[in-house]
């Protein structure tokens, strides 16, 4: 078995709920956001608009929450350890991660047959999740500049003149959906296409077994079982 | 004051030749009053303006330049049907050189012409682009190129006021692929060093309305109304056509026509998803409306083809590069010879990621990566190769041992 095992500090309770309130959030946006491009059906525009603009905002407060949060609460510093840190040190790259960007590539395009070794997150999802908050604030960038309230302070006008009005302004924020659609499919078979442990331990905290790794000496040691895995 | 006093017997005996009653008048000088943010206490006010304008000749001289246009702005001005308020009003007070609206022609009109300018303290309408394509001689009047005059009259104007999208940013003259080299007004009196202000309404054509109202501010208040970022009156274009619509209420409750033809459209709902581009459009339309006041297209069941936005400074930022197709709710989006919608770009992403993941994941299970993964590499690729410098030497010992 090749797993590294599942701890609760790889993903504590609150960055757990962070990410419940993504799930949610990013459900209804897109399909809010779909429905605001083109009003698949009758009756549903001012509920659309509303709840849109709404999760628009909780999306963007839970983003800097989470950002801000990464500067207080500890995790693990990778799989199949208990050992911890400050979030952001794992969530930006890591030692383990140094040179490993193309093992990575070559790992998911079949030409290399041994799992990479990493630190928290592989160099793929670790870029990919740096993008997200970029990503998020952008989104919400060109969100408020179509927003009436919102759209000509300077802030937001100056951005809209840039592009060229706000019909560029929608087709870029429309175009950015697709970005997120892409990612969220990506992200989603990424993490489950080798078992869903990664899945259950980030939505409801249950660990699983698996091998254990030092992520010191970047070097995996042994194998905890936790009474999931038979030999 | 009460109104009637303000209207002297000679401006509306002059109004009535022409088929204007004094309550038209009236009227149209409330017109006047909303669109410069006055109330109807103003309106003996501007009556007065207008008709002191038009007895002792104080009204700023007007002289209306005509370049690449299709003359729909000064059709919009002359409109048939009832008399028109605005343009007797304008015609009467100041317009002093017209192509198309002058009685006189040829040399003498020319003359006239050119001695406003010399006297200057005029106000310069111009509608339609500039032309800088062929060096200028895109578009010549009278021996001249139209560059040149538009250059000579703007240079002694008190104001310029480009009237109608061409004149803003071009407009449909400066579609894609522009060979004639048109631009806005304000673009070219910049890239000539003229810095005689500029006034921009957009629109096409534009509403006269407006037109008579800059003027009237002018008149009134002695300076240009508040200009937005886009050189156009706040005023005038500070809210969006959706902002005020009356099919608004079908907006919100969901209520669109999908199809031309249908029963929805019979029932007058919204037409967002027939392309409005109403939600993005700064405009007072369905204030002022068109036509004498008669209507205004979304009134009449046409999705408003943004035909006000406008980029003065930006090529490729007029009306018809920006929002054509009318009747799609974004407009295309080209990449190189490939001209397409971004939904069909998104849903082209979309697919793609849906077959690559589906063959990847085969893929995966067919290494045999289903449900558990790979085995773990025992070192890093590159502190194999450097293992002096290795950044993790206790997983090269053991690879060593093997
Ligand atoms: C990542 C999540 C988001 C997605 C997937 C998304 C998607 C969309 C889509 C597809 C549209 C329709 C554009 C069109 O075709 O015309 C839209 C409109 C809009 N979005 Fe978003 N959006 C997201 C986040 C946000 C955020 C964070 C804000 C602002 C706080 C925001 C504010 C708006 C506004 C104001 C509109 C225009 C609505 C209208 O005109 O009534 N969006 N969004
Ligand atoms: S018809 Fe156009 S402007 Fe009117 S409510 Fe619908 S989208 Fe808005
Ligand atoms: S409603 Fe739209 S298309 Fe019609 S005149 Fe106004 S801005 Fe132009």
């Amino acid at each position: 078995m090749a797993h590294l095992a599942h701890y609760k500090e790889a993903h504590p309770t609150v960055f757990r709920v962070t990410h419940w309130i993504n799930l949610i959030a990013m459900i209804v946006l897109i399909f809010t956001g779909f429905y605001i491009h083109f009003p698949f059906f009758a009756g549903f525009m001012g509920i659309a608009r509303g709840a849109h603009i709404f999760f628009g905002f909780i999306i963007l407060i839970n983003c800097i929450l989470r950002i801000i949060l990464a500067f207080m609460v500890d995790t693990a510093q990778s799989g199949g350890t208990r050992k911890v840190d400050k979030d952001y040190k794992n969530w930006l790259p890591q030692k383990q991660n140094r040179h490993q960007g193309l093992q990575w590539i070559k790992y998911y395009l079949f030409m290399k047959k041994d799992h990479p070794l990493s630190g928290k997150y592989g160099v793929p999802q670790k870029l990919a999740y740096l993008a997200v908050p970029v990503l998020l604030l952008f989104m919400g960038y060109t969100g408020l500049a179509l927003w009436a309230p919102t759209a000509d302070m300077a802030f937001f006008a100056w951005g809209t003149a840039l592009v060229g009005g706000i019909m560029n302004q929608r087709i870029i924020h429309y175009f950015m959906m697709w970005v997120f659609i892409a990612f969220t499919m990506i992200h989603v078979y990424l993490a489950n296409i080798e078992g869903f442990a990664p899945s259950k331990i980030m939505f409801f905290g249950t660990e699983h077994g698996g091998l254990t790794y030092d992520p010191d000496d970047g070097v995996v040691t042994g194998i905890d079982e936790m009474g999931h895995e038979k030999k | 004051m009460t109104t009637h006093e303000v209207t002297a017997p000679a401006l509306t005996n002059m109004l009535e030749a022409r088929g204007v009653t004094r309550r038209q008048f009236l009227k149209f000088c409330g017109v006047v009053a909303a669109s410069i943010g006055l109330t109807e206490a103003a309106i003996p006010d501007i009556a007065r303006a207008l008709e002191i304008g038009a007895t002792s000749g104080k009204l700023a001289p007007v002289i209306w330049l005509e370049q690449s246009s299709c003359t729909g702005c000064t059709e919009s001005l002359a409109q048939v049907g009832s008399p028109d308020v605005a343009t007797v009003v304008l015609e009467l007070l100041s317009l002093n050189y017209s192509e198309t609206l002058s009685a006189g022609a040829g040399h003498s009109v020319e003359q006239a012409k050119e001695d406003t300018i010399n006297a200057g303290g005029y106000i310069l309408l111009i509608e339609g682009a500039v032309m800088e394509g062929w060096d200028g001689n895109a578009l010549r009047i009278a021996e001249e190129k139209g560059t040149d005059i538009v250059a000579h009259a703007a240079q002694n104007a008190v104001a310029v006021v480009a009237t109608g999208s061409c004149a803003v940013d071009g407009g449909f003259c400066a579609a894609k692929p522009n060979p004639a080299g048109a631009v806005g007004v304000q673009a070219f009196l910049k890239s000539r060093g003229i810095n005689t202000p500029v006034v921009n309404l957009p629109a096409c054509p534009v509403n006269p309305e407006w037109i008579i109202s800059v003027v009237v501010d002018y008149l009134l208040l002695g300076k240009l109304p508040d200009l937005d970022k886009y050189g156009r009156p706040v005023l005038i274009f500070g809210q969006t056509i959706h902002d005020n619509c009356p099919r608004r209420g079908h907006f919100e409750n969901g209520e669109f026509v999908y199809r031309f033809g249908s029963e929805e459209e019979a029932k007058g709902y919204c037409l967002y998803p027939v392309g409005c581009k109403g939600p993005q459009t700064y405009s007072n339309c369905p204030i002022v409306r068109w036509n004498d006041g008669a209507s205004w297209c979304v009134e009449y069941g046409a999705p408003c083809a943004g035909c006000s936005c406008a980029n003065p400074l930006k090529a490729g930022g007029n009306w018809v590069d920006v929002n054509a197709p009318f009747q799609k709710r974004h407009r295309v989006v080209k990449i190189g010879s490939w001209i397409t919608q971004p939904s069909t770009i998104g849903a082209i992403v979309g697919g793609f990621m849906v077959v690559a993941l589906t063959a990847h994941g085969f893929g995966m299970k067919l290494a045999g990566r289903v449900p558990s993964g790979a085995e773990f590499e025992k070192a890093r690729a590159w502190d194999v190769k450097h293992p002096d410098k290795a950044l993790f030497p206790k997983t090269l010992k053991k690879d060593g041992d093997e």
